[in-house]
């Protein structure tokens, strides 16, 4: 029974803690400009991500170690400060874009500006690492984000063409707008794959004790929330694709968004949009800033734990304070979050690399996991859709930006 | 045992368990007649930064000179304290009594005990 609630409460989690900005902006940008085509990049996303999270929980289930540590005594100093600067500016820039998707939220809501929620937003995230515990951060937040379950329902409402969904889901290639195409394949892929969810889930393996009895549970966890929470940020491309396009139109301004909403619920839509945003980027806003927090800890060797007092982890807190106090400028510069998001997304794809590939040899190191470690499925499915990604990533991006 | 697998880049953790960093570099002696022997651990920032290129070590030291805890020294732990080496390696010190835990008692003191809410290092 206990392992069943177990179960439960973790899936729960991975369902209201998927969607964020970069995954419903990529959606959305995806179903209005080339409708259903897209959907197999979510797809493809989503495996890989579950792999990813199966491996990040069995790891520190079975090696005690968390990744973050286990990079760093495997590969050396050297190593890890490349990897920590990559992976750190790429999670900053996601955490701009989170912060602004909550005040972006605020502004719809109250019609003040998303710059004058930087400093307040900032503050409440800050207040919430500083105050909470990780249970609070891990369970709290992401029970309020099953609102974001409100997109399905959207969706349903549309009458989405099921055949149509059917024929999204296998890959295609566009005929025109071929690097448009490209870049938001690519960053889809980087929205679904997020390196710093490993960080955070593996983290938080270590700060609820796993073992190795918690295989089969990490297993299914990873499995059934991450496919629901594909599922989450496939019903926004198909609404978007019903309510917006298919018809070129560039999602610039989150109001745009909220139609994806509006148009299934006139009366509650844009109010269920705001509020669903809010909370999931808020979720996101947190554990992006215990990860980048986790990275440094761990990799220095700092004692660290989100549920300590402050004072017993000085390092540890000091630097989601800095981190987080830094995010804000670019808000308050007016930087706009739709971009940054696209950018942040795009990037994440392209730093893939950096982050799975060392991941995979410590999942095939039996100094680690023994007979735990990888089989040679795991190790394809991975090191396949990381390849597509990269790829993708180097050819579109700098089409993207040649194309304006 | 292999040094580089097995000692370098490890956790390090005091007799209460206390996380002191990591293991950032090793002394070793060499002897006339003698095998090389490693003597000590070391824990911090110089070594740390010197082994990623000597001018940002420079700049490093720069910079912690003008904020920070005033300490130059490189903290250097004798090999005799290690307890067990394994997941992590236990040394049979005191973290804060070694200066490898400085700086997070810098911190402490001067920052995060300032904010409201961020709790008081019971005093020894």
């Amino acid at each position: 029974m206990k392992k069943f609630l177990q179960i439960a409460l973790g899936i729960v989690t991975s369902v209201g803690g998927f969607l964020e900005i970069g995954s419903v902006t990529t959606a959305a940008q995806a179903g209005a400009s080339f409708g259903y085509k897209l959907l197999w990049a979510i797809l493809l996303g989503t495996i890989c991500l579950i792999f990813l999270v199966e491996m990040s929980g069995r790891f520190s289930a079975v090696s005690k170690h968390t990744i973050v540590d286990a990079t760093r005594e495997r590969f050396g100093f050297p190593f890890f400060s490349i990897m920590l600067m990559g992976m750190v500016l790429v999670a900053f820039l996601v955490l701009v874009a989170e912060l602004g998707g909550i005040g972006l939220s605020l502004q719809i809501l109250t019609g003040i500006g998303f710059q004058w929620w930087a400093i307040p937003v900032s503050f409440a995230v800050w207040l919430v690492m500083w105050k909470g515990t990780f249970g609070l951060i891990e369970n709290g937040v992401s029970l309020l984000g099953l609102v974001t379950i409100s997109f399905v329902v959207a969706a349903l409402k549309l009458h989405p063409d099921w055949l149509g969904v059917a024929r999204g889901l296998l890959p295609g290639l566009e005929g025109d707008q071929k690097a448009k195409y490209g870049f938001i394949a690519v960053s889809i892929l980087g929205a679904s794959i997020s390196p710093y969810l490993m960080y955070f889930y593996s983290s938080g393996a270590i700060e609820d004790k796993w073992d190795v009895t918690y295989i089969p549970i990490n297993r299914v966890i990873a499995i059934l929330g991450m496919s629901f929470g594909g599922l989450l940020s496939m019903a926004v491309l198909v609404a978007a694709a019903l309510a917006i396009g298919p018809n070129g139109v560039d999602i610039t301004r989150f109001e745009q968004a909220a139609q994806i909403m509006t148009s299934a619920l006139p009366k509650w839509g844009f109010f269920l949009f705001a509020v669903s945003m809010l909370v999931a980027c808020l979720g996101a806003a947190l554990e992006i800033s215990l990860a980048i927090s986790y990275f440094f800890a761990q990799g220095f060797g700092w004692n660290w734990s989100e549920s300590l007092t402050p004072s017993k982890d000085a390092r540890f807190c000091f630097t989601y304070t800095i981190i987080i106090l830094l995010a804000a400028i670019p808000l308050v510069l007016r930087v706009d979050p739709i971009k940054v998001t696209m950018i942040s997304m795009a990037l994440t794809a392209a730093t893939l690399p950096l982050a799975i590939v060392p991941f995979l040899f410590l999942m095939n190191d039996p100094i680690y996991l023994g007979e735990h470690r990888n089989g040679w499925i795991s190790n394809s499915v991975v090191g396949i859709v990381i390849l597509i990604s990269f790829v993708l990533a180097v050819i579109s991006i700098p089409l993207q930006i040649i194309g304006g | 045992m292999d040094l580089v697998r097995d000692v370098l880049d490890k956790q390090l953790v005091d007799r209460e368990d206390c996380e002191m960093g990591r293991v950032d570099g090793l002394v070793m002696r060499i002897g006339e007649n003698s095998q090389p022997r490693i003597t000590h651990i070391e824990i911090g920032g110089k070594t740390l930064w010197m082994r990623l290129h000597p001018g940002i070590a420079k700049l490093a030291a720069k910079l912690a000179g003008r904020w920070g805890p005033k300490r130059t020294a490189t903290v250097r732990i004798p090999w005799s304290h290690v307890v067990a080496t394994g997941k992590e390696i236990k040394l049979d010190v005191e973290a804060r009594e070694t200066g490898a835990i400085d700086w997070e008692i810098w911190i402490a003191r001067h920052i995060i005990e300032r904010i409201p809410g961020g709790g008081h290092e019971e005093e020894e």
